[in-house]
């Protein structure tokens, strides 16, 4: 993968090791405070996406959201600029306040997007 | 202490004029008149959306008002689109404890006298805040998963489209659902996108109405066997596997377990199909068959009243109609009904001794799952 400098944040609890997407400080598996963070490259592999044919109030069409997976096998959501990816493209995703934005990565490779099984998020 | 379901009052739901206690009021009238109008001395009701400065405050004792019942009484529970399932619950749990006799479980739900952005905003409110922050919708977050699920078990369109013909057929033969006429896969295909994989017609409407169960002490053919509840991360992005409902899988091993039941046991089963691909993602969870392999049952009619196990014989979330507190406690109602053999034109092909109903609250952050059947637990 090709480096667009773009970075994200993550976050890994000290006690059991999971890594996931930071939140509002608490593990998502075992509850532990003790939450480290740490950057990853902001690129993702595409999981789902959709197109919102009905978008929610004060959002306007083309609203499309995906799910993407990041390094370590954390998962976020992410609104999609730009289309809606091929499951399995690569995105780059950056951080806007509270939400997060894709947009492709051109000369990303695609991954199969079936075959691999649902990973666990464990150190 | 064993309790059991002994009247089942469903409303008629789809676009009514009426208000959200007529609603309440017009299921429990169905199910006190099923028991003669005998006392009853707890009453447990459930909402989910807003009523305005004191509209939902006031729906239980409002209700109670409404019904006579002010000497009975009452708790108001709150589990978003599985609130029937939870009121059944608490109801039960009430009984058990020897301190009430007969409880009278209400939920209802008033949808369409607002609009949908109006009301797509409020059932988000059941997603976690971080998803909604990004403009997610229910039937969003339901999208990327049934694509999920889709792309991994290779299963085609067409057995999603399966599951809403099979929905609507079954609907059409229940008085009491929204939708009256069946449809074709080809409708279903045709119908407008409404975040793809989903189409209109693979989704469960906005719809009005109630349903109320009395529940007494003792055994009878729809006793409670046993019951569960589950939880998930309320965040979609924090679950291990995104094509299984852990929160259904949790109910129902709890359920298993208290009733000393396998699924092998089970002959008819009421899921939470508010999108078509969650009605096979259920049939796993549930145990009924291994993962990726629930659309054999749509595909080779094991669902169908005269199947291996009939699966929504009353049509379900998408032939219902899904006025939101309401659906889970109609599901739970629809088995009584099926073992009672009080189901009519609907009865499947043989009365079962033992059903099940499975509920899911907001994105399957919150399930049930409640096993009935003839004599004791």
């Amino acid at each position: 993968m090709t480096d667009t400098g773009e970075t994200l944040e993550l976050a890994r609890c000290g006690s059991c090791q999971a890594r996931f997407l930071p939140n509002e400080g608490s593990c998502p598996r075992c509850a532990s405070t003790a939450i480290e963070r740490y950057t990853v490259s902001g690129l993702g592999k595409v999981v789902a996406a959709t197109e919102l044919e009905f978008p929610a109030e004060g959002w306007r069409s083309p609203h499309v959201l995906a799910l993407i997976e990041l390094p370590d096998a954390v998962r976020l959501l992410a609104i999609v600029e730009g289309g809606v990816p091929a499951v399995g493209s690569v995105v780059s995703v950056r951080r806007d306040g509270q939400l997060y934005r894709a947009h492709a990565e051109p000369d990303g490779p695609v991954a199969d997007e079936r075959g691999e099984g649902e990973s666990p998020r464990t150190g | 202490m064993s309790v059991a379901v002994v009247s089942v009052g469903l409303g008629q739901f789809g676009k009514r004029t009426e208000g959200l206690i007529d609603l309440a009021a017009e299921a429990a009238g169905r199910a006190l008149e099923g028991i003669g109008r005998k006392p009853v001395d707890l009453l447990v009701a459930g909402t989910m959306l807003d009523h305005g400065p004191y509209g939902a405050e006031a729906f239980l004792p409002g209700l109670a008002s409404r019904l006579g019942l002010e000497s009975a009484s009452g708790i108001r529970v709150d589990g978003t689109s599985a609130t029937g399932a939870m009121a059944f619950y608490a109801a039960v749990l009430a009984l058990e404890s020897g301190r009430f006799d007969r409880a009278l479980v209400v939920a209802a739900e008033k949808m369409t006298d607002r609009p949908t952005t109006v009301v797509t905003r409020e059932l988000a409110a059941s997603l976690h805040p971080s998803e909604v922050a990004c403009g997610a919708t229910m039937p969003a977050l339901a999208a990327l998963v049934s694509q999920r699920y889709l792309a991994r078990y290779d299963v085609p369109s067409s057995v999603i489209d399966a599951v809403s013909v099979h929905a609507r057929t079954m609907g059409a033969r229940n008085p009491n659902a929204q939708f009256q006429r069946p449809v074709t896969a080809a409708e279903v295909q045709a119908s407008r996108p409404v975040a793809l994989p989903l189409r209109l017609l693979h989704c469960s409407a906005m719809s009005d109405g109630g349903s109320a169960l009395v529940l007494e002490r003792g055994t009878g053919p729809a006793t409670v066997l046993g019951i569960g509840q589950g939880f998930d991360a309320l965040r979609l992005v924090d679950r291990f596997d995104l094509t299984s409902f852990t929160a259904t899988r949790l109910a129902a091993q709890r359920a298993y377990e208290s009733a000393h039941l396998t699924r092998k046991e089970i002959e008819v089963v009421e899921v939470h199909d508010a999108f078509a691909p969650f009605a096979l993602i259920h049939l796993e969870d549930l145990g009924l068959c291994g993962p990726g392999e629930a659309s054999e049952w749509f595909e080779k009619g094991w669902v169908l009243p005269n199947g291996r196990v009939p699966v929504n014989p009353s049509g379900g979330l998408i032939g219902r109609g899904h006025p939101i507190a309401a659906s889970s406690l109609a599901g739970i109602g629809e088995v009584a009904l099926q073992l009672r053999g009080e189901a009519g034109d609907r009865s499947i092909a043989r009365r079962p001794r033992i059903g099940l109903a499975q509920a899911v609250g907001g994105i399957a952050s919150q399930n049930f799952v409640t096993i009935l059947g003839r004599g004791s637990p």
